[in-house]
């Protein structure tokens, strides 16, 4: 077809070239579109006895008198609640199983944050071991004085503490509060390509394709 | 706590493996690993080879080379178990006995899309990976073209297809292996792990490129001919 009406291979070729055109604007239109839609996220953390959450919209404004919702791992409504002037809403912890907290934003958005039972179960066992190894480092940490007085007040119980110990013990702690963090970063850091990414490569390629023939054709009329 | 540092120690390790994988893992070298030297040799190839393929490029192949290098971007995607690392396709067989030289452009194309998108390899590794992958496919094209002409028989078609597939992924790893090699790492060693690691891909490489060949001559012969292919 190509080689017999060389007239109809410059029209297909124009037609296909709009085609690529039109595409690519599309594309653009979309890109920006799905990127700054107000996308809403709910981050919760657990101290102590309480759950605090906040929420946020992608560009950063806080998520204002936006209804919370907390289930159980079984999707049983656990409580409700409202987030305030800076997008915060905490409560105390209701059970200490997995809890899911959902962020129900204006105009259907929603965002989902997962609390494992873990990090509910070691903030309570640590509430409750907390005073006697925390008081401890705090006096202590004030000075080689403050070490022996220590020492004096604690000798009745047998216990001392030394310095090691002491970072030991804080090494611990921290370990322990640092481990969901880590791994979130951790999972996000593993992130396979996604769709986004796959569409958005081959949406590119045609892009290129477009502008090829766009000056592909230009060079020719 | 011990439950944590287990955990940690085992995502160490997954990490360091993930970090020292780099080289069987895929085809693409990531950055940080090459001498200068290699890059900018690595790059100045791949730029006269993209020269090359632009200077034969002519406005009705424009839509042909888009799809193959589309297909070449997707296919990193789709993982082939191999052992104890899971290499994954690369089609430059494929691309190669289709575009010929066209298929420098195509692989440049798809491999900086694969490097923004999916972190696979680097911007500054672009010409070396390029290059590793782009000229085993030309060359697989110029020995088995001949092979696909019209008037062969079925067997050519299906052995030279095979031959282009399977070669030119094993060229590829052997390029590798040299990269490293011009690096300082031993050279034996080095292409024989991509090289292994890819045995199954360049098996599955040789059949898909078959199937895609044998389906293109009946579907869409003159693309294959090379009357619009150098």
């Amino acid at each position: 077809m190509f080689r017999k009406n060389p007239h109809n291979a410059v029209v297909l070729g124009l037609k296909y070239n709009i085609f690529c055109l039109i595409f690519t604007m599309l594309w653009l239109l979309f890109l920006p579109v799905s990127v700054s839609a107000h996308n809403v996220t709910v981050f919760a953390w657990v101290d102590g006895d309480t759950i605090h959450t906040r929420s946020k919209f992608s560009g950063g404004k806080r998520v204002k008198n936006a209804p919370i919702l907390v289930y159980d791992f079984k999707d049983v409504l656990l409580l409700e609640g409202k987030t305030d002037e800076k997008g915060m809403f905490s409560f105390k912890i209701p059970q200490k199983t997995a809890l899911k907290i959902v962020l129900k934003a204006s105009m259907g958005h929603l965002a989902v944050w997962k609390l494992r039972a873990e990090e509910l179960g070691e903030a309570e066992s640590k509430t409750a071991v907390q005073p006697t190894g925390i008081k401890a480092p705090l006096a202590i940490d004030s000075g080689s004085t403050g070490i022996q007085k220590n020492v004096d007040v604690f000798e009745s119980t047998k216990i001392s503490l030394e310095r090691r110990e002491i970072e030991e013990i804080i090494d611990a702690s921290l370990d322990k509060k640092l481990q969901p963090i880590t791994q979130m970063l951790a999972d996000a850091m593993n992130q396979e390509p996604g769709f986004t990414d796959i569409m958005g490569g081959i949406g590119y390629i045609l892009g290129i394709v477009g502008i090829a023939l766009y000056f592909a054709n230009r060079k020719k009329t | 706590m011990e439950k944590f540092f287990q955990k940690n120690t085992k995502s160490n390790f997954k990490q360091l493996i993930q970090k020292h994988s780099y080289y069987f893992k895929a085809m693409h070298i990531s950055e940080g690993i090459l001498s200068p030297a290699v890059l900018i040799g690595g790059a100045a190839f791949a730029a006269a080879g993209v020269a090359i393929g632009l200077k034969n490029l002519e406005q009705k192949e424009i839509p042909t080379v888009g799809i193959l290098s589309a297909a070449f971007f997707v296919a990193s995607l789709i993982h082939v178990p191999a052992g104890p690392v899971s290499a994954h396709l690369i089609l430059n067989g494929l691309v190669g006995l289709i575009l010929g030289w066209k298929a420098f452009p195509a692989i440049l194309v798809g491999l900086a899309l694969q490097a923004l998108l999916f972190q696979f390899g680097g911007m500054t590794t672009l010409g070396v990976n390029t290059l590793n992958m782009a000229l085993p496919a030309v060359i697989c094209y110029h020995i088995f073209k001949n092979g696909l002409k019209a008037g062969m028989g079925k067997h050519t078609v299906i052995i030279c297809a095979f031959a282009t597939g399977f070669f030119s992924v094993l060229l590829s790893g052997i390029m590798v292996g040299l990269s490293l090699y011009l690096t300082g790492e031993a050279f034996l060693p080095a292409a024989k792990l991509v090289v292994a690691a890819h045995l199954p891909v360049m098996f599955i490489e040789g059949i898909l490129t078959t199937t895609c060949i044998l389906f293109l001559k009946k579907v869409r012969p003159e693309i294959l001919e090379g009357d619009h292919v150098s």
